[in-house]
């Protein structure tokens, strides 16, 4: 079953990738992508593991800088970004074998760091967000629970609670998918789906498995010995096993 | 006479439960960023630091704090430039300890003096060095509690704690700046050899049994503090060094919350097993 057609904030570029090239040493990695995301969109990256998928996503947020090219992030070139509140990242399975118990509240809370600086408390409204990502993520019943003892999909849905737990207007999912079982990756749609239509923030997810979130996605491109291609959505799922 | 009658053993109490409480706090972060040796090696760099101090006629105290310093920047660096791995780390540790021995041999008071440092001496503390060791705790818990929410950030997930606008490159300096302080500051009781162990094994205890970070934080200090108690305790009564004797009893700590851990589950299984049959 396709998903509803959401109703989506469509227009402002969040992120801009304008002719980028990297490369680690002399081996390259990415060569002259030019790409957008604009507001209110799901862009899905696929490729196959080592293509560079992941280091184009980091170009994107700022840890990686480019050998040539520019990248701009709400409109700023990204190393001079400061605002990075309107960021959530999700990096592939981090935490997942954390040596020390976090729990599912602690992980979350973790995400307010930055947008409080290094003294400051969580005010009552922070802690009504903490609650509110939780309910959005169908995760608030396991707010004590180590986030090491969770399936892999409910480790899932809690670190992209810590990364939505500043109201951001991105959200980068790297690998949203590895790990989850079928369940799992169906209550992780559901709650990408009202991110994207209630929430109106905008998307990039990355994944070598084209069942990823490609069949979600408004656009799907695919990175391919560097470059970045532009598919057809339905390609991907004509793919998919 | 009970071992409190002793003013040396209140020095050795005071300082050990002061260390061996504070360290754990900061033994958390670096154990949850899987960098357990750390304090190890700052030890060794601290002894070069105590070798120095020797041969210019120092206090110890600054020598250590001064070289802990600098190698915490230079850790910093090395880590910066790609350098952090472990070769490049032996040979700033290695080169610690080497550094120490070397300057001692050379100082007036020689090699015996300095090697009093590796293992400490808490049952011959004067109140003067139990202030300084008070103060450096003071500080520790100070820095932990006010970065506690960031420095969880970094020590969980570094690439999303950055991301989100967290300073890590500050709040690692700062952290492994703690780590020397707590070093430094559990030379005298417990030696720049053990005063690592107490950075690592309580906390390595209390996980095995707490659900949240925050409870292995408190459990793990609690944890430290008791093992200084009892260890102090096994020193007096049974003549053992102290230093050793406590890392020995926040082992069996371990050993204790290991098995506390494993039989609930046995049980669980157990039963499991006879409600299907």
């Amino acid at each position: 079953m396709s998903a509803p057609e959401p109703q989506r904030r469509v227009g402002q570029t969040i992120l801009e990738w304008d002719h980028v090239t990297f490369g680690y040493g002399r081996t390259p990695v990415l060569r002259d992508v030019t790409l957008q995301l604009t507001s209110g969109e799901l862009l899905a990256v696929v490729g196959p593991n080592g293509s560079g998928k992941t280091t184009l996503v980091k170009l994107g947020l700022g840890l990686l800088h480019p050998t040539s090219g520019s990248v701009r992030l709400f409109g700023q070139p990204v190393e001079r970004f400061r605002d990075w509140g309107r960021v959530g990242y999700v990096p592939q399975r981090a935490g997942a074998d954390s040596p020390l118990p976090l729990s599912v509240l602690e992980v979350v809370r973790s995400g307010l760091a930055g947008h409080l600086g290094l003294v400051r408390r969580p005010t009552a409204a922070d802690r009504q967000r903490i609650e509110h990502v939780l309910e959005v993520m169908g995760i608030a019943e396991l707010r004590t629970a180590p986030v090491s003892q969770l399936s892999g999909g409910q480790q899932q849905r809690a670190l992209i609670a810590r990364a939505l737990v500043t109201a951001p207007q991105l959200l980068v999912l790297d690998e949203p998918t590895t790990g989850v079982d079928a369940a799992a990756r169906a209550a992780l749609r559901q709650s990408l789906e009202h991110l994207i239509r209630v929430e109106g923030v905008g998307v990039i997810s990355i994944s070598h498995d084209p069942e990823g979130f490609a069949d979600l996605a408004d656009r799907v491109v695919e990175v391919r010995a560097g470059r970045v291609v532009a598919r057809d959505r339905a390609d991907v799922e004509v793919r998919r096993p | 006479m009970t071992p409190l009658s002793y003013d040396f053993m209140q020095r050795a109490f005071v300082a050990c439960v002061l260390v061996c409480a504070a360290a754990p706090l900061v033994g958390a972060f670096v154990v949850q960023r899987r960098q357990s040796l750390i304090g190890d090696g700052i030890g060794h760099v601290a002894f070069a630091g105590v070798g120095l101090a020797f041969l210019v006629g120092v206090s110890p105290l600054l020598g250590a704090l001064a070289l802990t310093l600098v190698a915490v920047v230079a850790l910093q660096r090395l880590s910066r430039a790609g350098l952090g791995g472990d070769v490049a780390l032996a040979l700033v540790f290695y080169g610690g300890i080497s550094l120490g021995y070397l300057l001692s041999s050379r100082s007036d008071a020689g090699v015996g003096a300095v090697l009093g440092f590796l293992f400490g001496s808490a049952l011959d503390l004067t109140w003067g060095e139990v202030g300084v060791i008070a103060l450096l705790a003071g500080i520790v818990v100070a820095i932990v509690a006010l970065l506690y929410l960031p420095l969880v950030a970094i020590a969980f997930d570094e690439a999303a704690a950055r991301v989100s606008g967290v300073p890590t490159s500050g709040l690692t300096l700062a952290l492994t700046a703690v780590v020397g302080l707590v070093v430094v500051g559990g030379m005298y009781a417990l030696g720049l050899l053990l005063v690592a162990a107490m950075m690592v094994v309580p906390v390595a205890a209390a996980a095995q049994v707490a659900r949240s970070y925050r409870q292995t934080l408190l459990l793990a200090s609690a944890i430290g503090a008791l093992s200084a108690v009892v260890g102090l305790l096994l020193a007096f009564y049974a003549d053992t060094t102290p230093g050793a004797s406590i890392v020995v009893v926040a082992i069996g700590c371990y050993g204790v919350n290991a098995v506390l851990r494993a039989v609930p589950r046995r049980a669980i299984r157990t039963a499991t097993l006879e409600s299907r049959q």
